[in-house]
């Protein structure tokens, strides 16, 4: 029964965005909203002693002007939901009171009747700073000197080490131990539609709504009840379309809380657009680590020990996972391979930066690398193929659930059948005696292979700081029609699709007759949200069983209706029967149209099901005599519903291979892909189309991290790539042609055996990147080259040498 | 990123915006394309009180032939000099470089005059216009002038304009038979401006040797340059490879060059080495 | 940011350190300099309307000098705000004679914030070098008259920029023409 579940079935979300008829924030217009703009640090570290907002409030237009000691504490602290031991954490409010600590934090809000006033007017307050040591790179931070937060005495947030297996005997037993200094620099998310927040209170109603574009409805909800204390149950949020996220929308934003505080304050509808560049400086960034590998190796390629030892940057402040990303890395540091001995050992330190937090992978694709680059140093180190230094230490399909040194039990994998395929599809034997052709010709090319595993579906509720679970109510209306509410409100995933495919399948219906809603706290039941590619695994998941319940409710209206046992009833995709034997309908002919009478609106009088004579009821006929509810079992609730939240019992864990061929030119250290090959594995696939789209976006921004991308304060703590013209993102032009196969290893974490994929992609395909830039130096004795590998330092190791 | 509240005129004759240019002085800019102004103009950084629209000028945007020359419109976008077949016929530089200029969006809008007049230090045209040895028709409340391209250039984002003079026509000395054109350009990731750009426009002689070389270079230095060592090194030699490269390595001679994020003073002058072979190399294989 | 640089003036070194030190002539000669105030022994306010070609913005700063060795050496300090951020830099300026030239070296090192440091990366160098030049072309200018006359027409950021540009080409036709 699977008409659309793992078919290519157009996204039905595009057509509206394409013709741009979709909502976001900024596109709900209501009367009489104010706009809100905000005036941002240009040091990154500095005490306010002045701030003269009287020139500002004059402007005309200006309704009023907020500064960090109008708020106070008025407006509770913005939420760290990271649960560390002994972790220090700052005051952090929506407004600088005292002091600011990064450049784009923000001094005052102006609120005037539109957006140019707003904006004219924050040019007008003065504000005198006296200027303070500022502290930018991670290392320094941990070592003293200027402090960020006077209170705590020094920079360290806190330490941590986590990890099994006695590595220090590993380590000293080892045939060879390779060290490694590495480099996952700062990056920007960059999602194409900034961050926007509308509020609008009403004080008859005491109820504030918040339109917010978010990764997290529901979470943001209970944060901001907090944070302004308003009861969570006059508190609505609504995110609609939203543009992107990619973790920078996972989080709980001062600038949220202070635009429903404004909002409760004035009664009117207020509205603030993060422009551009203010979402360069003061949304989240990703990454920021610098660490060191250690890797123990025996001289067959064995690896029997991985110590990281890391510095965490983690800006000024913590927004609202930052301190826990680098814990991730630490879960996943035994990447696809067995390792007896593990130890990662994180310092995270306060920087004069904006926070880093969650960004596609968040925390995983720096252990993906920190591993493979590892499995590469080792095979480097031994004169080994990367290939065989790989397969030797996989775990074999029959070890699994595999138990790792980091504490995590793999559910299901099959990495040498992925790494198998991938090598065939590139033709890898014969890459590499191209490569070696090409060498003798005294041409650069490099071969980069990256074997992935990753952490999906996240997850367990045990293991995550606000629930774990995802939420879905199905609900089949009196005219046959399927609603479906899920907590996992998407931001450009596609849940409006994959979730109505198996809903379609797994009711018999036409997909058309199915719409997901989502991202309204006010209807949806409580969600988690999208983020740790666990949309589908968790939140399609809860449709799925929450159409089993529904089912299971339809099966005895069924029953009862056709006057049989329940065991007599058997479903199929055209409804319920009473014989085994499949009715003779028509296969795709969806949900009959309902016969009304003319004239009549359906609420005034409902056709009767009929029911007499019949040997199968659609799944129509049910919904509609369950409404009308004149012919129910004994006992039985009206209506044609039901909610599930579903709590996975583990995480899953997609893997698969990428294999990047790049070629360097000679002269000017210019890189140039070649070909790129990835196959991955995500288990069950509901949407193919979907998964290539997540995978050729998540490639994509691995190739940013690779090559291009770099958030870059100065010495001063000044961001110097505040605009697209200096941060890289990967264009279209830029990119090779991806090869993308997969095999599929099903989980039983869920019962649609599906794992997640949403950041496969970066994960992936980061290493195998570098790995082929590493390995197209290797004849210049180059092991590692840090992130991003720009042409110019490509050139400088290929100018020394010749 | 909301600019400073500007007035706006959009004259219907160029006389109209001269006047109105001449009048208003530094306190008005004149809007293009608004690829480069716009964006300066919603960070702040400029904040010109009145923007002078000369976009509704009739007759601004064209392509034509005029004895020897070929005459362009200021207000011609990239898009139409990247798409006019007669210019890919009679001066291939001229299209060349209009394709490699930022993306599709920017080519639609942006214009060769706007480009000229911002003179950007790594923008492309300037590299082809020095190459081509143009001549640039200003308009001015005193009537017009000819400034010649290698006088056009004075400095980062400053021509020889005077502040009331609207820069009119680009005129284009018709190439002669043999004559070997090629743009070639290193672009920054994330503008996608010249990181070097280099315009080549030679002329091969009946015996096989270089007649005349331009070679325009932008992105290295505060503004585009003719390499004129390279020019001389190449002029009345065989062209050879090494002739080529001995006269391309001549191509950052004695230039205090640009130094950024992306690329430092020396890598760039070595770009501009290489890229001026390459170019050369380039002009020369469609012979 | 590290700036440094050499200008050769066709004029004598005790002019040249005589127009570099006098308030009068260095409100003329700094590019976009609206105002310029003594508020102490070598000690001055001032207002700039600085930039380059279209891009410019007001700043409101302090200058002072310090370290003065007549006629060959001081050290300059300046910090400036404005909307499009900040500015701070201190330098060393030093003057060598060579016949009836100076050749006048300084190196500094230039601190930007705000929007001009996020947004400007690739043209703060050039802009400041070219910001030096105008400078240092509208000093010579200066200390090419004598003490009495009454000084060079010039003074306001357009017009040093285009009796700079006249130089430039000027010497452009020299050096071609040779």
């Amino acid at each position: 029964m699977s008409k659309f579940v793992g078919q290519r079935v157009k996204r039905t979300e595009d057509p509206r965005l394409i013709k741009g008829l979709g909502h976001y924030v900024d596109d709900i217009r209501l009367p009489d909203t104010l706009h809100v703009a905000f005036l941002r640090s240009m040091y990154a570290h500095a005490r306010i002693t002045n701030i003269d907002v009287s020139e500002a409030m004059n402007t005309p237009g200006v309704v009023a002007v907020y500064t960090g000691r109008d708020l106070g504490e008025k407006i509770g602290p913005v939420p760290c939901a990271a649960a560390l031991p002994d972790l220090k954490v700052p005051d952090h409010r929506p407004l600088a009171s005292d002091k600011v600590y990064f450049v784009g934090h923000p001094i005052a809000a102006v609120v005037a009747t539109d957006r140019y006033a707003a904006r004219d007017a924050v040019d007008l307050i003065m504000v005198d700073y006296e200027e303070l040591a500022v502290v930018v790179d991670p290392e320094e931070a941990a070592k003293g000197g200027a402090v960020v937060h006077e209170k705590f005495g020094d920079n360290v947030a806190y330490k941590l080490t986590a990890g099994e297996g006695d590595i220090d005997a590993a380590l000293a037993s080892a045939d060879k131990v390779i060290k490694q200094r590495i480099l996952n620099q700062r990056l920007a998310p960059i999602a194409m539609e900034p961050r926007g927040v509308l509020a609008r209170y009403l004080p008859g109603e005491e109820e504030l709504t918040v339109w917010s574009s978010t990764q997290i409805p529901h979470l943001l909800r209970t944060q901001l009840a907090l944070m302004i204390g308003i009861p969570e149950n006059k508190l609505r949020v609504i995110t609609p379309e939203v543009g992107g996220g990619f973790g920078s929308k996972l989080n709980v934003y001062g600038e949220e809380a202070l635009l429903g505080w404004i909002s409760m304050q004035l009664g009117k509808p207020v509205k603030w657009i993060e422009t551009r560049r203010e979402n360069m400086a003061s949304t989240i960034h990703g990454r920021g680590q610098v660490g060191y590998i250690e890797v123990g190796c025996r001289n067959d390629g064995t690896i029997t020990g991985l110590r990281y030892n890391v510095f965490a940057d983690l800006g000024a402040y913590h927004q609202l996972l930052t301190p826990a990303i680098p814990t991730l890395t630490g879960l996943m540091l035994s990447g696809c391979y067995k390792i007896p001995a593990i130890q990662i050992n994180v310092t995270g330190v306060f920087t004069n930066k904006m926070a880093t937090d969650a960004y596609r992978g968040a925390g995983r694709p720096e252990a993906t690398y920190v591993v493979e680059r590892a499995a590469d140093l080792v095979a480097a180190e031994l004169g080994l193929d990367p290939v065989e230094v790989r397969r030797r230490n996989f775990p074999k399909p029959d070890e699994f659930p595999f138990k790792t040194a980091t504490g995590l039990f793999y559910d299901s994998g099959n990495y040498e059948a992925a790494l198998d395929k991938a090598l065939q599809n590139a033709d890898y034997a014969r890459l590499r005696e191209e490569q070696k052709r090409a060498r003798d010709e005294g041409r650069i090319i490099g071969i980069g292979v990256s074997t992935y595993v990753e952490i999906c579906a996240l997850g367990p509720s045990q293991a995550m700081p606000a629930g774990g679970w995802e939420s879905a109510t199905v609900r089949i209306e009196p005219t046959g029609k399927v609603t479906i509410l899920t907590g996992a409100s998407p931001h450009g995933q596609g849940q409006e699709t994959s979730f109505a495919q198996i809903a379609a399948d797994e009711l018999g219906v036409d997909i058309g007759d199915v719409t997901v809603i989502h991202g309204d706290t006010s209807i949806v039941q409580y969600g988690i949200g999208t983020f740790g590619s666990r949309a589908t695994a968790v939140g399609g998941t809860a449709v799925y069983i929450a159409i089993e319940r529904l089912k299971e409710k339809a099966n005895k209206i069924a029953a009862h209706l056709l006057q049989a046992d329940i065991s007599k009833v058997v479903w199929d995709e055209n409804g319920f029967n009473l014989e085994p034997e499949p009715a003779k309908v028509a296969a795709g002919a969806g949900v009959p149209e309902a016969d009304l009478p003319a004239g009549q609106a359906p609420g005034a009088s409902l056709p009767e099901p009929q029911i007499e004579g019949k040997k199968s009821l659609s799944l129509q006929d049910i919904a509609l005599a369950a409404h009308l509810a004149k012919d129910l079992p004994p006992d039985m609730e009206p209506g044609l519903s039901a909610t599930y939240f579903f709590e996975p019992k583990n995480f899953t864990f997609p893997f698969g291979t990428h294999i990047a061929i790049v070629e360097i030119d000679r002269e000017t250290g210019e890189i140039k892909f070649q070909r790129y090959v990835a196959v991955d594995d995500c288990g069950k696939v509901i949407n193919p189309m979907l998964v290539d789209g997540q995978v050729q976006g998540g490639i994509v921004q691995a190739i940013g991290q690779a090559l291009y991308e770099e958030v870059v304060y100065d010495e001063q703590g000044q961001l110097v790539t505040g605009t697209l013209m200096d941060y890289a993102v990967p264009k279209a032009a830029m990119l090779p042609w991806f090869e993308l196969d997969r095999t599929e290893t099903p989980t039983d974490v869920n019962p649609m055996g599906v794992k997640g994929v949403g950041e496969a992609g970066t994960i992936g395909a980061t290493p195998a990147i570098v790995n082929a830039v590493v390995d197209a130096l290797s004849p210049y004795g180059i092991r590692h080259i840090d992130m991003p590998i720009k042409p110019e330092n490509v050139w400088k190791i290929v100018n020394q040498q010749s | 990123m909301i600019p400073v509240q500007f007035d706006y005129v959009a004259p219907a004759t160029l006389d109209e915006a001269a006047r109105l240019l001449a009048e208003h002085q530094d306190e008005a800019k004149l809007l293009a394309g608004g690829h480069s102004l716009i964006p300066a103009m919603k960070l702040r950084l400029a904040q010109p009180s009145l923007l002078i629209d000369i976009g509704r000028i009739k007759d601004l945007a064209y392509i034509t032939e005029e004895g020897d020359q070929i005459r362009i419109g200021a207000m011609t976008t990239h898009y139409q000099i990247e798409a006019s077949e007669r210019l890919k016929e009679i001066c291939p530089l001229l299209p060349e470089c209009a394709a490699s200029i930022g993306d599709v969006q920017v080519r639609n809008k942006g214009t060769i005059g706007g480009s000229l007049a911002h003179a950007d230090p790594a923008a492309d045209w300037p590299a082809a216009i020095l190459a081509l040895d143009a001549e640039m028709i200003a308009v001015g409340a005193q009537g017009e002038r000819t400034i010649r391209a290698q006088d056009f250039f004075v400095d980062m984002l400053t021509t020889s304009l005077e502040p009331n003079e609207i820069l009119r026509e680009i005129r284009v000395p018709q190439p002669q038979k043999n004559t070997a054109q090629a743009y070639m350009k290193v672009a920054q990731p994330a503008s996608g401006f010249a990181v070097v750009g280099i315009a080549v426009n030679l002329t091969r002689g009946d015996d096989g040797r270089c007649q005349s070389a331009n070679i325009g270079i932008t992105g290295v230095a505060a503004k585009a340059y003719r390499a004129s060592n390279v020019e001389s090194a190449l002029a009345g030699n065989a062209l050879d490879e090494q002739t080529i490269a001995a006269a391309a390595a001549h191509a950052a001679d004695g230039v205090d060059a640009n130094s950024d994020l992306y690329a430092s003073a020396d890598y760039r002058r070595h770009l501009a080495e290489v890229y001026t072979r390459r170019a050369i190399q380039k002009a020369i294989a469609k012979l | 940011m590290k700036i440094e640089g050499t200008h050769e003036l066709q004029a004598r070194r005790e002019r040249v350190f005589q127009a570099l030190t006098d308030p009068e002539v260095l409100k003329r000669c700094i590019p976009g300099c609206e105002q310029l105030e003594k508020t102490g022994e070598n000690s001055y306010a001032a207002t700039l309307r600085a930039g380059v070609g279209s891009i410019k913005g007001t700043f409101k700063g302090n200058v002072r000098l310090e370290e003065i060795r007549q006629p060959e050496h001081y050290r300059m300090i300046v910090d400036g705000k404005g909307q499009p951020g900040f500015l701070k830099g201190t330098g060393a300026i030093d003057l060598e004679e060579q016949g009836d030239a100076t050749i006048i070296r300084y190196a500094g090192d230039v601190q930007v914030g705000g929007t001009i440091a996020s947004v400007g990366q690739r043209m703060i160098q050039g802009a400041a070098k070219m910001m030096a030049s105008q400078f240092f072309t509208a000093i010579e200018a200066e200390a090419k008259t004598e003490a009495n006359d009454p000084p060079p027409k010039h003074g306001f950021f357009r017009t040093a920029l285009r009796w700079f540009s006249g130089w430039v080409r000027r010497r452009f036709r020299k050096k071609s023409g040779a």
